[in-house]
């Protein structure tokens, strides 16, 4: 490859990356020589604009592109896959920021600036994790994220929770990074290439020459390494901690964007770089590799919702309650079929409603109390009934009760393991579903049934509740009517079913 | 003279061991972002020697290593800001004092 080839691809494909990257540059910019003089605000409306581009950019890809559109071997591959999980991001980014500008006015952060290019930083990680197919990019966008994470969930400098879990982020984040690049080292010794569509053919050759040890422990590293972003067993510890200590909002961003990057990733990375590679019997990714990733998915709803049900902080809950949701989520790999790809978009779709419409009314109501406990809702409704009503519906999206999209969401994941015969995994997923009640009907209740300490009106921004109704109005929509998600989906990303274009059609 | 690969993949394995053991039970939080910087390490070796001796000899693992030690030095240097951070507000270095979220 020379000069030539490099000025012969055609970049604009890449625009929405170039745009986040640039207003991250521009912005980091801006700040240096006018941050005194700008308004705190314009910085994070100026990002929302950039977010906002990005995304109008990825429109337009997914309309001229008919066909995946590859840059230099695969180093950064534009496919629907990448561009269904991207607009993902950038409907989590652009809700980070909603919420974020509302916060940034209580002072809790003073570094208002580096909060949001960072913010920005992270999501071009995000966006390169998820249309990428070679070890080093991905490697490279993982880590990006995971920087950029770091620091803004220590970004409270002053308060001691936030610095604390910061640390603590750092550190499993460090030992998680180290797991996941020892397993893509054997990957690389077996077949001597980062590109994972050349490791899946190279791998069967490893395999059949009797390095089936090293294949197996390669995807055993791999799984447990990448576990840490999407927050599931066995690699979870860190989520309580870091949920309670970050900004609400970041909280909220870890939760939606960073959980839905490593999806991406995972997805990508063990389906493709193992699909051929022959087991005992059939195929080891659909046997003993999705048995393995199965214990996952049962240990992380097992853990997720048992452990949620002693929390008395709201944060620390919802961090559970996301580790239970990275089991659901996993269920539907365990292993894929043709539908695999819809039911986990949707999942998605229906998660980041949720859970940024929960976490802004967390964000008022704490802010109001003063405290995090679930004590904080007690008589929410007579304070506030906007709040109080959406809430519900926030949660029982989350606990999976019908008329909300969450409940659709989870439906297709039951049936997929339905069909799939893996009846005990879909009874787990019930059983503890089951379980889930208790915790989400907790806040239901304080917020209805308990006097709170105060009868005063909440005073919510107007923002906020703006944002809120949306969000809610939508949960209830989607609830009734998911046909027209899932047929969009269906009819833009994935006419094929070759989950968005990732797969080649050698696979097939 | 020329080593067989799996010595070096034995270093590189033993090497990550005891980075995780250090990570996992060393108090001194700089003691253990050290241990981290070793378990890194221990991947650089597995793709320099997987680089010269593996199945499939080629460049591309020297390059992935460039890649891996400039991403673990970026870590390392958020990891001590925080730290840092962290020392301001309470005087300690020692993990098993930061523990001021209830568990």
């Amino acid at each position: 490859m020379d000069v030539n080839t490099i000025f012969s691809y055609d970049w604009s494909y890449l625009l929405p990356e170039w745009i986040i990257l640039g207003f991250a540059t521009f912005l980091s910019l801006l700040d240096l020589f006018a941050g005194k003089r700008l308004g705190k605000t314009v910085l994070g409306w100026l990002t929302l604009v950039g977010v906002v581009l990005a995304g109008v950019f990825v429109f337009v890809n997914l309309n001229t592109l008919d066909k995946p559109y590859s840059y230099m071997a695969d180093m950064i591959r534009i496919d629907d896959y990448g561009n269904a999980f991207k607009l993902l991001f950038l409907a989590g980014a652009a809700s980070t920021l909603l919420l974020s500008i509302p916060y940034m006015k209580q002072g809790e952060v003073k570094h208002s600036g580096e909060y949001y290019y960072l913010l920005l930083t992270g999501l071009l990680g995000a966006m390169v994790m998820a249309s990428s197919a070679d070890l080093i990019t991905l490697f490279v966008g993982l880590e990006l994220l995971s920087l950029s994470s770091y620091v803004l969930v220590g970004l409270r400098k002053t308060s001691l929770h936030s610095n604390e879990s910061a640390f603590k982020y750092v550190v499993s984040g460090g030992i998680a990074t180290a797991v996941t690049l020892f397993g893509m080292s054997y990957l690389y010794g077996l077949t001597g290439t980062t590109n994972i569509y050349e490791i899946s053919s190279r791998l069967v050759h490893a395999s059949l020459a009797g390095y089936q040890f090293l294949v197996y422990a390669a995807f055993a590293f791999l799984a447990v390494g990448l576990a840490f972003k999407i927050s599931a067993a066995p690699n979870h510890m860190w989520a309580p901690d870091v949920y309670q200590g970050a900004p609400t909002p970041v909280t909220a961003f870890l939760a939606v964007v960073s959980k839905a990057a490593g999806f991406a990733l995972v997805f990508r990375l063990l389906m493709i770089a193992f699909f051929q590679v022959p087991g005992e019997a059939g195929r080891f990714f659909f046997e003993e590799g999705s048995l393995y990733l199965a214990v996952m998915a049962a240990a992380s709803m097992i853990i997720g919702n048992t452990m949620a049900l002693r929390q008395t902080n709201v944060k620390r809950m919802m961090a559970y309650s996301g580790i239970a949701q990275a089991g659901y989520l996993l269920v539907p790999f365990v292993p894929p079929t043709t539908l695999f790809f819809g039911e986990v978009m949707f999942y998605l779709f229906a998660y980041l409603l949720v859970i940024f419409g929960a976490f802004a009314v967390i964000m008022v109501v704490t802010r109001d109390q003063q405290t995090e406990e679930l004590k904080a809702f007690a008589g929410l409704y007579h304070r506030s009934p906007l709040l109080a009503v959406s809430m519900s519906i926030f949660l029982l999206s989350l606990a999976g009760i019908p008329i909300t999209a969450g409940f659709f969401g989870k439906f297709y994941l039951f049936m997929g393991a339905i069909a799939q015969e893996n009846y005990w995994l879909a009874a787990i997923m019930i059983a503890t579903s089951v379980v889930s009640y208790y915790y989400y009907f907790g806040i239901i209740r304080q917020m209805y049934m308990r006097p709170g300490t105060t009868e005063a009106p909440l005073a919510v921004p107007k923002g906020i509740g703006a944002f809120v109704l949306v969000l809610a109005a939508a949960t209830v929509f989607f609830g009734a009517l998911p046909g027209v998600a899932t047929n969009y989906l269906q009819a833009q990303f994935n006419p094929s079913f070759n989950f968005g274009d990732m797969l080649p059609p050698e696979f097939q | 003279m020329s080593v067989n690969i799996t010595s070096y993949l034995l270093v590189a394995l033993i090497l990550f061991c005891v980075g995780l053991y250090g990570a996992l039970t060393k108090r001194n939080a700089v003691i253990v972002l050290l241990s981290i910087e070793l378990m890194l390490n221990a991947v650089n070796i597995n793709l320099v020697a997987f680089a010269k001796y593996g199945l499939f000899p080629a460049v591309t693992g020297q390059i992935f290593t460039l890649f891996t030690m400039t991403v673990a030095a970026a870590e390392v240097a958020v990891g001590l800001a925080i730290l840092i951070a962290l020392y301001r507000n309470k005087e300690t270095v020692n993990v098993d004092e930061m523990d001021s979220m209830k568990r």
